[in-house]
């Protein structure tokens, strides 16, 4: 990467489409960017541009009682936070790099915190986009409604496409009201089965906690962390069931812990990490013996999981052979349980040798590959990031 | 396979009213009959149609350009109930409520529950992307779907996904869901299954006045509350109800609404009481609250018997899916009385209103009347776009509304949703004449709308 690339910011949707028609037709490869905070995901190869979404911003819409809100792509995320807080409202999203993070960017990368548990993901909570495409046109997806089945769900397709196939400039979401209530839960366990067993206990019942984490750094220490987000009856309750499946599954509670505090960290983890982070989506009652060899990995550092959703995060930290192979060790390993992975993170002198994507031979890989053909027949965006290449 | 005239007219109608005769029926017994069978019609250029249980309200499963129909009838089975990983895996011929029924003893069910879920399918929720009352708090059918295998127009085996939440890539299933069978069929369905709530209350309130009953649904969502499903229903459609199903339902009122909320047991009286609270204040005449669960079911055998129950006012009827942001219930709803007087047909009006979706049934008692039927119904659906919503919320687009499609969306939105058929279904015979306007059937409205 010697020569910088043109940085280029359209002021909207148009703007965007006609940059993007120029660049394919000459084909220029373009690099799709919000704040730039998640240049850790997939291959960055040099481009000969980067869009850049941070001049569309600001709210477009919001009518409270609707429950929902439309946003400009770059529009941080903490700024659309902030508005709906005055309305005592939210979309429940809370995403690694909530503070810089633009809307447009949480979306192409599929971002999503711990609160999936309760509330679902990004795929869940968006309702609308509009796109500029390659060709120079302006797509429009979904709508400001939050029951929609008129044409095809362009919206899912867009999350965590991670820029390859346009531009989202423009994206609704399904809002809610601010929940009264707030509590912790917290609990240790001297094995992870356990730890995930009272986990698995909270999750059967009808509590919906707001999350429900395991995480562990090692020597035999694992952590369950309980977050009740409600009307205070059901909250206390939630808590009560957390209390009961610890208890049952040999854990100590902790005393006195801020839990929104201590989740903080470990949802930051993509951002933070040092090592090799593996990310694998497992099926749930494959958690457990997932983390079992995940711990004993030489250069294991951390391990976090949704344990609701059964997203699992590994961090790896040792010399760089012995990453290399724990990264490949996890990815097969999710890959038996039933589940998928990737490397979501590794130090710049590793990305050579470690492939986000592993052997990228995910099932249905050929049509994921005539989706990109149809909508960037060029192949001029972001080349390298995603899992077509 | 059935080939004889007899057969055929038995798969030449679903639960709308478009109708069209298949040159022939499969059903087969396995994802390889369905490889088998999707090759020879690749080889041959004939369009395939996969058939739930006929219970689509859009066409989806009529035949519009000849071809095979596939019925599902004989793929049928609960392959897993997997309590573990809170997952089924199902064929996509298995009845809605059957997956419900098999998984309670489990403290386990499947969310999307369609007014028709004795008979629909899973197949069908899947093309449909089918929701139901209770989908306000927990989502449609796409939300509880992580695994696919589908076999596309060219009779390619692809599985998608399988018990565990993400895959890397594009989501390909929450592409494929919805797409109402134009971009290959489904032969195995992974969904997943939701804890049971610990309980519910179940309230009906009865207002002298549709607005009334209207506004308190944005009041109660504004107050914080967003309850598990909130139900609206006028007076013509529960006079239709009483008649059929007794379900105790006020016959002097303008609307009701049957609102409930569940979950933990805790709180969920606070949250009744703050509900019937507002609606007194709204100008609510009757409110009841179930005391016991067969009360509920009596309260929910009204909405759910709702759609059979119209029989008792009209031979026929057809009904429109319009999405309005629920703010704008009070004057949509004024125009749907509107289109009702000035056509001169009745409209009963049966709906989601905690999401915004409207049914109104158009109802008519034979054939000849179908032109101003169809004619009021797309005035309502033209008001619920102009209104910012969406011509369908849960019954799809199918041979119904494609035409209608332009309203919604421009030229170049549809390219793109193209762009998603063509990566599929280069071919185009995966159920065609679906969802996109066609140049033959839509030149007529083509012509209506620039007149």
């Amino acid at each position: 990467m010697t020569v910088a690339a043109d940085v280029l910011r359209p002021n909207n949707a148009g703007d965007a489409a006609e940059m993007l028609r120029a660049s394919s037709e000459s084909r220029r490869r373009v690099r799709v960017r919000g704040a730039g905070t998640k240049d850790y995901l997939g291959d960055l190869l040099p481009t000969d541009a980067v869009i850049e979404t941070t001049a569309m911003r600001g709210i477009v819409a919001h009518v409270p009682a609707d429950l929902t809100i439309t946003v400009a792509a770059g529009t941080p995320f903490a700024e659309m936070r902030d508005a709906l807080a005055r309305a005592g409202q939210f979309v429940p999203l809370d995403p690694p790099h909530g503070d810089r993070a633009t809307i447009g960017g949480i979306v192409a990368a599929n971002s999503t915190g711990f609160w999936r548990a309760r509330y679902g993901g990004v795929r869940d909570l968006l309702i609308g986009t509009t796109t500029a495409l390659t060709d120079g046109t302006v797509a429009h997806a979904g709508g400001r409604v939050v029951k929609n089945v008129s044409g095809y769900d362009l919206d899912k397709l867009l999350v965590g496409s991670l820029g390859t196939l346009g531009v989202i400039t423009e994206c609704t979401f399904k809002v809610l009201p601010l929940p009264s209530a707030t509590e912790g839960f917290e609990a240790t366990f001297g094995r992870g089965q356990d730890a995930f067993a009272a986990a698995d206990t909270i999750a059967r019942t009808p509590a919906r906690p707001a999350a429900l984490v395991v995480d562990s750094g090692g020597r035999g220490s694992w952590r369950l962390l309980v977050l009740a987000r409600g009307d205070p009856a059901a909250v206390r309750r939630t808590i009560a069931i957390a209390g009961e499946a610890a208890h049952a599954n040999g854990g100590s509670r902790a005393k006195d812990t801020d839990v929104d505090s201590a989740l903080a960290p470990l949802r930051e983890l993509p951002a933070t990490a040092n090592g090799v982070l593996v990310r694998a989506s497992l099926p749930i009652a494959a958690q457990s013996a997932f983390a079992d060899i995940a711990a004993r990995l030489a250069g294991f550092r951390h391990l976090v999981a949704d344990a609701a959703s059964a997203i699992v995060r590994v961090e790896i930290d040792s010399d760089e052979e012995s990453d290399i192979a724990a990264a490949d060790e996890l990815l097969a390993g999710a890959r038996v349980c039933g589940g998928s992975a990737r490397v979501e993170r590794r130090p710049p002198e590793l990305r050579e040798r470690v492939a986000a994507w592993g052997d990228g031979d995910e099932p249905g890989l050929f049509l994921m590959r005539r989706i990109k053909d149809e909508f960037d027949p060029n192949g001029i965006l972001e080349p390298g990031r995603g899992i077509v290449r | 396979m059935l080939g004889t005239h007899e057969d055929l007219i038995n798969y030449e109608y679903d639960g709308a009213v478009d109708t069209a005769t298949p040159d022939a029926v499969v059903l087969p017994t396995d994802t390889a009959d369905v490889a088998k069978l999707a090759r020879f019609c690749h080889e041959h250029g004939v369009p395939i149609v996969p058939r739930g249980a006929g219970t689509g309200l859009s066409g989806g499963a009529i035949p519009v350009e000849g071809g095979v129909v596939v019925s599902f009838a004989r793929m049928a089975r609960i392959l897993e109930i997997d309590v573990a990983n809170r997952r089924a895996v199902v064929q996509p011929g298995l009845i809605n409520l059957h997956l419900s029924t098999a998984a309670a003893p489990h403290g386990l069910y499947f969310v999307p529950d369609p007014s028709s879920q004795k008979a629909c399918t899973l197949g069908g929720n899947v093309a449909e992307n089918s929701g139901g009352p209770h989908t306000l708090a927990y989502g449609v059918t796409t939300n509880h779907v992580t695994g696919l295998e589908i076999v596309l127009s060219d009779g390619t085996i692809v599985r998608l996904g399988g018990k565990a939440e993400d895959v890397e890539g594009y989501d390909l299933i929450g592409t494929f869901v919805g797409s109402e069978g134009t971009l290959g069929l489904v032969t195995e369905i992974t969904v997943k299954l939701t804890p049971l709530p610990e309980d519910k209350r179940t309230i009906l309130a009865a207002f002298p006045t549709m607005d009334q009953a209207s506004t308190t649904v944005s009041e109660i969502i504004a107050n914080g509350i967003v309850p598990a499903a909130i139900e609206l229903m006028d007076n013509l459609a529960t006079q239709a109800v009483e008649a059929a199903v007794g379900a105790g339902y006020p016959l002097d009122a303008g609307g009701i609404l049957l609102l409930e909320v569940d979950g933990l047991r805790d709180g969920l009286d606070e949250a009744a009481e703050r509900i019937e609270r507002i609606c007194r204040e709204q100008g609510a005449t009757t409110l009841r609250r179930a005391r016991t669960a067969l009360e509920r079911d009596k309260l929910w055998a009204g909405r759910k018997g709702a759609f059979a129950a119209m029989g008792r006012l009209a031979p026929a009827y057809y009904v429109q899916d319009g999405v309005i942001p629920r703010t704008r219930l009070p004057d949509v709803l004024r125009t749907v009385e509107a289109v009702s007087k000035r056509h001169g047909v009745r409209i009963a009006n049966v709906f989601h209103a905690g999401d915004g979706n409207l049914h109104p049934l158009v109802l008519f008692s034979d054939l000849s009347e179908l032109p101003r039927v169809h004619e009021a119904g797309l005035e309502i659906l033209t008001a619920c776009v102009e209104a910012g919503g969406s011509l369908t919320g849960e019954h799809g687009v199918g041979m119904e509304k494609n035409c209608y499609m332009p309203l919604q969306f421009g030229a170049d939105d549809l390219a793109a949703m193209r762009r998603v058929k063509h990566a599929f279904d280069p071919q185009g015979l995966a159920n065609p004449g679906k969802i996109f306007p066609t140049p033959g059937r839509c030149r007529e409205f083509q012509l209506h709308a620039t007149r």
